[in-house]
């Protein structure tokens, strides 16, 4: 023996005598779950100083301040928030209020709760450089189903940590003002407690319901193929109303009067949803080793419209990477399902009869938003190491990235424009509408590279990231939107946000007026001539920010 | 201590393929309790998928494959309770320092005094300094050393390696090479795969040597060699160079038949 004091064997005998018993249960998710959590903040940490990880929950808890503030004006200043019945001319109702805080709440969590395919790219890409504890079953003595439900419960606990509790921190604080300064809140603190508890079941619903979703897809077979028609069918059938909203939307529900009750079961069955989802991971850490047919030339061979440089061989190989790690396909089917989704329902609602006079023009900024998630799944697909060697930049390897993104996803933004252009009669529109679509789509994945780099899901937890990225996207986008009022054959509101603001749902319409559609045209014209123009100075921008960078995601 | 000679890996029939490509032909093996089995062959041979089928990190396409009287297929997660695996090429959790992944391995199998365990084999592998370090941030001979100590923490009877001293500096080469045959004279039992063919002869008691997923031959080296002139290398070439030459000429035959 090497040391004098070596510890004694715990070998065990297959006489059978003595077996190490491996964790299970509740000790196994409790052990996982404590490294992981400390996995996610040490990850998260990476990217920026501790500092800025620190100001998040602060900027998220400003943010929040300030919108309690202008509550007052969304819903009049009187108003208290267990009352429902100021569903009258001057104000959005509270119900409609509470609505507009749990949908985004639902479709973020939507997005970051698809647990299964997170842990199978983790297995695959544990020979890499870098390894995680969601990986860990593959030599270690837990089961994948135990990983995952701890990975559930930790993102879960993160979540609500980092982002609900410092924004209900941010109405306290709100309130608090009124005490000392002149403005004015409708919220009181008595109703922070239920709005925090229903944030939470929104939360757990929306990463329950995505991750049993990856789960049934990563079953295969005709399961697998229907999970998609499903999802797009439930969607529709809530968005319709065909399925009272308030059965899908727990969190929605928890917070009506007397819907306090409601919180432990939604919030059991969340979990429930979680527990049965990783069940259906099943312990499988194989990585499928087949031959593949020569793709890397045929697709360097079809992008000659990029020239002969670096940038054509670098989209190669992303273009390669996105098909071979199966990749293409989930994100294409992420992307479209909310789209026809929406495609649906604009199928079967006449948006001229809503509130808010949408129309083609109004959805195509919106498109260019799921640029952040898909450029986020791109960074993602393998490390970059490798490249560290090669005689690249960072900004190089960005802008393959960015590209990769343009080519995948702007014909399915394209087909969904079509077919909403023709939906809504408003094929006038549709050349703008392609315009707007494409500079917005560029413009935030410019951004979010810029910003972000190689590492979006690291970076979303800087404060200073965070706050840019805010501004650079909320400016802009409502610039659109509220310009896209301004066009296709609904009246214009004039001075629509003090219509709004005086008469709440109420507001009515005036004349048509030709001279403000001209000047809300050009207007849309100059915003996306501005975002293309924002789009081109990142990418120049790119050199400066991340040229001395080392490639690591 | 055990008796010796009670079969502690039985596999048989196992084999593995992928669609078409076969990545293990079946094939039979018993190593025993406090036998040093070295399994040797070129890179790509198959000696990594037939470590990860005995460890239930593959289910067998055919046959089956029992260790330490577990079934590997249908209790993996038992089995890797009671065997320690140090991977070819796999790394310890990026954003975990090594202490705190030992802690954690050391508590999802149940090894009680498990500070103290754990410190001894921080020490044991000079990562004392590192600490507090990640381990995304240690050097790749760094983090073979946490995982070499996360499969020695728990001085399990049988150990599966895979490449284990790759990274190591020689002077951690020939400690581990001390503590594994140290471990097998007290009746503990390892079964390693590599390319390395110095350490069958310094190691190991019996070997085999595959590729392209076939055994070529077992035994103890002694038996491998045609004369007590021909080296391991020797033998090695003569069997792989011949099974190379081999494939090629089936290649050759099956073109031309398609011609």
């Amino acid at each position: 023996m090497a040391d004098s004091s070596t510890p004694e064997s715990l070998g065990s005998d297959s006489g059978g005598k003595h077996l190490n018993t491996p964790l299970v249960g509740w000790d196994a998710f409790s052990a996982t779950y404590k490294v992981m959590f400390i996995e996610e903040f040490r990850e998260n940490l990476d990217f920026a100083k501790k500092r800025r990880i620190m100001l998040f929950p602060l900027l998220v808890a400003l943010v929040t301040m300030v919108a309690t503030i202008g509550l007052q004006f969304l819903v009049g200043e009187g108003a208290a928030q267990g009352s429902d019945s100021l569903s009258d001319s001057s104000s959005f109702s509270w119900q409609e209020m509470r609505f507009a805080l749990h949908l985004p709440l639902l479709m973020f969590s939507l997005g970051m709760g698809s647990f299964a395919f997170l842990g199978r790219e983790k297995v695959l890409a544990r020979t890499g450089t870098k390894n995680y504890l969601l990986a860990s079953p593959a030599l270690q003595p837990l089961t994948n189903s135990t990983a995952h439900f701890a990975y559930f419960m930790k993102d879960l606990s993160y979540y609500v940590m980092l982002i609900l509790t410092p924004v209900i921190s941010g109405m306290a604080i709100g309130i608090a003002l009124e005490s000392f300064t002149n403005v004015n809140t409708p919220l009181e603190f008595s109703s922070l407690p239920r709005t925090w508890i229903a944030m939470v079941v929104t939360l757990a619903q929306g990463l329950a319901f995505s991750f049993i979703a990856s789960s049934l897809w990563l079953l295969g077979g005709w399961i697998g193929r229907f999970t998609p028609i499903a999802v797009i069918a439930l969607g529709t059938a809530i968005g319709l109303g065909i399925l009272p909203r308030q059965y899908f939307l727990w969190g929605l529900s928890t917070q009506q009067p007397d819907g306090l009750i409601i919180a432990i079961p939604a919030l059991g069955a969340s979990i429930f949803l979680a527990w049965v989802a990783s069940r259906l991971v099943r312990d499988d850490f194989e990585v499928k080793v087949v031959s593949k047919k020569e793709i890397f030339l045929p697709a360097w061979n079809r992008l000659g419209f990029l020239g002969n440089g670096t940038l054509r061989l670098l989209v190669a190989k992303e273009a390669v990477d996105l098909i071979r790690s199966g990749s293409l396909k989930k994100m294409i089917i992420s992307y479209s399902v909310p789209l026809i989704v929406l495609l649906l329902m604009a199928w079967l609602v006449d948006f001229a009869e809503a509130p808010i006079p949408i129309n083609l023009l109004s959805y195509a900024p919106f498109l260019g938003f799921f640029g952040f998630n898909f450029y986020s799944w791109l960074t993602a697909l393998d490390s970059p190491e490798h490249m560290n060697g090669l005689p690249l930049g960072v900004p190089q390897l960005i802008r393959a990235k960015v590209t990769v993104y343009f080519l995948a996803t702007t014909w399915i933004s394209v087909i969904f424009l079509c077919l909403m252009a023709w939906k809504l009669d408003e094929w006038a529109a549709l050349p703008v509408g392609l315009v707007v679509m494409i500079a917005n789509s560029i413009y935030i994945v410019c951004l979010t590279a810029f910003l972000m780099g190689l590492a979006p899901n690291k970076a979303i937890f800087d404060a200073k990231v965070m706050s840019w990225f805010w501004i650079g996207t909320v400016i802009p986008l409502l610039s659109l939107f509220l310009l896209s009022f301004t066009q296709g054959d609904v009246s214009f509101y004039e001075n629509w946000a003090d219509q709004v603001g005086d008469k709440g749902l109420d507001a009515e319409a005036v004349e048509f007026d030709n001279d403000r559609m001209a000047a809300g045209f050009k207007g849309i014209l100059w915003v996306s001539a501005g975002l293309v123009g924002a789009a081109l100075l990142l990418m120049k921008l790119l050199d400066r920010k991340w040229g001395r960078a080392e490639f690591n995601n | 201590m055990p008796a010796r000679e009670e079969s502690l890996v039985v596999a048989k029939d196992l084999g593995k393929r992928y669609g078409d490509f076969i990545a293990l032909h079946p094939l039979n093996v018993d190593v025993s309790s406090g036998e040093f089995f070295g399994v040797f062959g070129p890179n790509g041979a198959g000696k990594s998928t037939f470590i990860k089928l005995l460890t239930g990190q593959l289910r067998p396409s055919i046959g089956g494959v029992e260790v330490l009287g577990i079934n590997a297929a249908k209790d993996p997660q038992k089995l890797k309770a009671n065997i320690g695996i140090v991977p070819e090429s796999e790394s310890p959790p990026s954003y975990l320092t090594p202490s705190e992944f030992l802690q954690f391995v050391g508590k999802l199998r149940g090894i009680e005094d498990l500070d103290n365990k754990v410190e001894y084999w921080m020490d044991w592998f000079g990562l004392d300094e590192k600490r507090d370090t990640m381990c995304k941030d240690l050097s790749k001979g760094q983090r073979q050393k946490v995982m070499l100590a996360s499969a020695f923490i728990h001085e399990p009877r049988l150990l599966f390696l895979d490449e284990p001293f790759a990274n190591l500096d020689p002077i951690y080469q020939r400690k581990c090479r001390q503590w594994l045959l140290d471990l097998v004279a007290r009746g503990g039992t390892i079964f390693l795969c590599s390319h390395v063919l110095e350490m069958a002869e310094r190691m190991c008691n019996r070997m085999a040597i595959i590729n392209n997923g076939k055994v070529l031959a077992a035994g103890t080296v002694k038996e491998l060699k045609n004369s007590e002139n021909e080296t391991l290398e020797d033998v090695f070439i003569r069997l792989v160079g011949h099974s190379i030459e081999e494939a090629e000429r089936l290649e050759d035959e099956e073109a031309s038949e398609e011609e």
